[in-house]
């Protein structure tokens, strides 16, 4: 099976960077799956779950830097469901580097490229080894 | 029971009407839903219909729209995934109509016809069952073990911690036993002689998928869980958790394979030991709680009325020097805790929370003490919301956790 990265974006930063990496014709891996959301806060550790349970790689979780979420807590409860997430996926023994939260600022087309290959990476860093789950 | 899952085998794949119709013609006949005289008894004490605005449900109506071959309204009918399957309907039923078990089995094929309940939680607890499907999982579910606590591979007692560690993540914010449950049962055992085995690689035991009707991950998980049962050459296998105490002794030897094993809640366990019988009341300094003198007790439903384990429990609260004071509803006409399977959770089970928390604290109880940890993370659950004050502020504890500390 194809390898398989779901990057959830929030729609007002981490989105407009992966514009700008399509207007400018960046290059990215194959593997990544962006889903756009209105606000990284409202995703939930069940969404991040339901990734995996259908057979992610890994999750890369993209929202605003502090201070400039556009509802003004988003990013921070971004940051409580992923901590959340990040218990539960422990406890069933995925690998550290399988979910990772970041910010992107907005229509940064080269940072967005940069966070998701670096997240590729990690996760496929152990190429040749099956993946724990 | 057999016989409707072979039909609802071979006819999986297909979802016309009259198919639909027909097998659950046959989970009627097994379940005795024919025999319904119509009465209403189990409309009177029906948690749901008592509390459901939305429209008029009842385990009678939905059993009348089966019977009557409306299997389309018997589907989307609000009870149909709001069913806590408390069993206190057939309690009380004068021809023993089987609805819990009725409801099971027509969930099942309810599923295959893409119908399924809201989930709570952001479906996150159905999630992780499925995840549990994979063979290869290896978790780190052990962390709550500590030096003090002795457990062995080579034990013919297996302690069953079920999703313990999992719970504790996430409900810690209500402040819900979690791991401390399954440290308070390590030490009992050991103080009893007992150096348990504890599976580094248990799964969940099923318990919700199959009484939502996911009959897949159910075998799934519960064949991976035979396969460590068998591997650990164990004899016994104890649980904290009552869900867990029957599914692995009642429907994994009906639905999956027959294991042998002896399968017991721990207050089963404790009620035959001199914990239970008073000789040994906590000297007031080191009581578990110095500042309660008198308990009421919930019955999990599991525990009660599908496994009728009613004074074991009462007997270990009254070993502990506690007076137990009784709720209006006990033993078996006992008010459910208000959600099931972490399905359909809403105003319906928020009402049925409050109004046990109220009766809890009309007994002059200052401890509300349970043998379940859903229970318990249900009732924080309620008393967490902010519009409620006082009215149903009691503390509430595992009767595990309390036993431990009382060591």
């Amino acid at each position: 099976m194809a390898p398989k990265i779901i990057v959830f974006t929030c729609n007002w930063n981490a989105y407009s960077g992966l514009e700008s990496a399509g207007s400018e014709h960046l290059t990215y891996s194959p593997a990544i799956h962006p889903i756009r959301v209105t606000c990284l806060g409202q995703i939930s550790p069940g969404i991040i779950l339901k990734a995996f349970e259908k057979g992610a790689d890994g999750v890369l979780l993209l929202g605003c830097p502090p201070g400039e979420c556009h509802y003004e807590f988003g990013n921070r409860r971004a940051e409580e469901v992923f901590a959340e997430a990040k218990e539960l996926l422990t406890l069933m023994g995925y690998r550290d580097e399988q979910l990772k939260l970041e910010w992107v600022a907005a229509s940064d087309g080269d940072d967005f490229v940069e966070k998701v290959q670096q997240f590729v990476e990690s996760v496929f860093h152990h190429k040749d080894t099956k993946l724990r789950n | 029971m057999v016989d409707s899952l072979v039909l609802y085998a071979r006819f999986s794949l297909v979802s016309d009407k009259v198919t639909i119709m027909n097998i659950l013609q046959n989970i009627i006949n097994e379940n005795r839903v024919w025999y319904c005289l119509d009465c209403g008894k189990c409309s009177a004490v029906c948690p749901i219909t008592r509390w459901e605005a939305r429209e008029y449900t009842s385990p009678r109506l939905l059993v009348e729209k089966a019977i009557t071959g409306r299997a389309d309204e018997v589907l989307e009918d609000p009870l149909f995934w709001s069913c806590l399957t408390c069993k206190r309907c057939s309690e009380v039923c004068p021809s023993t109509v089987n609805f819990s078990e009725f409801l099971r089995a027509a969930r099942g094929l309810a599923r295959d016809d893409d119908h399924s309940g809201t989930c709570t939680h952001s479906g996150m607890i159905q999630s992780w069952g499925k995840m549990m499907t994979n063979p290869d999982m290896r978790q780190n579910r052990l962390g709550w073990l500590n030096d003090d606590l002795k457990v062995s591979k080579d034990s013919d007692t297996i302690y069953f911690v079920g999703c313990l560690p999992y719970y504790d993540t996430i409900f810690k914010n209500l402040g819900a036993e979690g791991v401390e449950i399954a440290q308070a049962a390590v030490k009992i055992l050991n103080h009893l002689g007992i150096e348990p085995n504890v599976l580094a690689d248990e799964r969940c035991c099923g318990h919700d998928q199959l009484w939502e009707g996911d009959m897949d991950t159910f075998r799934i998980l519960a064949e991976l869980n035979l396969e460590q049962f068998k591997a650990a050459g164990a004899k016994r296998i104890v649980t904290t958790c009552p869900e867990c105490a029957r599914t692995l002794k009642v429907d994994y030897p009906q639905f999956v394979g027959d294991h042998g094993l002896e399968v017991v809640h721990i207050t089963e366990l404790l009620a035959e030991t001199d914990l239970a019988d008073g000789l040994h009341p906590a000297p007031p300094a080191s009581h578990p709680a110095p500042h309660v003198s008198r308990v009421t007790y919930q019955d999990p439903c599991r525990l009660g009325r599908y496994m009728g384990v009613y004074d074991a429990p009462r007997e270990l609260i009254s070993g502990l020097g506690f007076e137990l004071a009784e709720m209006e509803h006990n033993r078996s006409a006992s008010l459910c805790c208000g959600t099931s399977c972490w399905t359909a959770c809403g105003q319906v089970s928020k009402n049925i929370q409050v109004e046990r928390l109220t009766e809890a604290k009309a007994t002059g109880a200052e401890m509300l003490v349970t043998a379940c940890v859903k229970c318990q993370i249900h009732f924080k659950c309620a008393q967490d919301d902010p519009a409620v004050g006082p009215e149903i502020d009691i503390e509430i504890r595992d009767l595990t956790t309390l036993i431990a500390e009382n060591l």
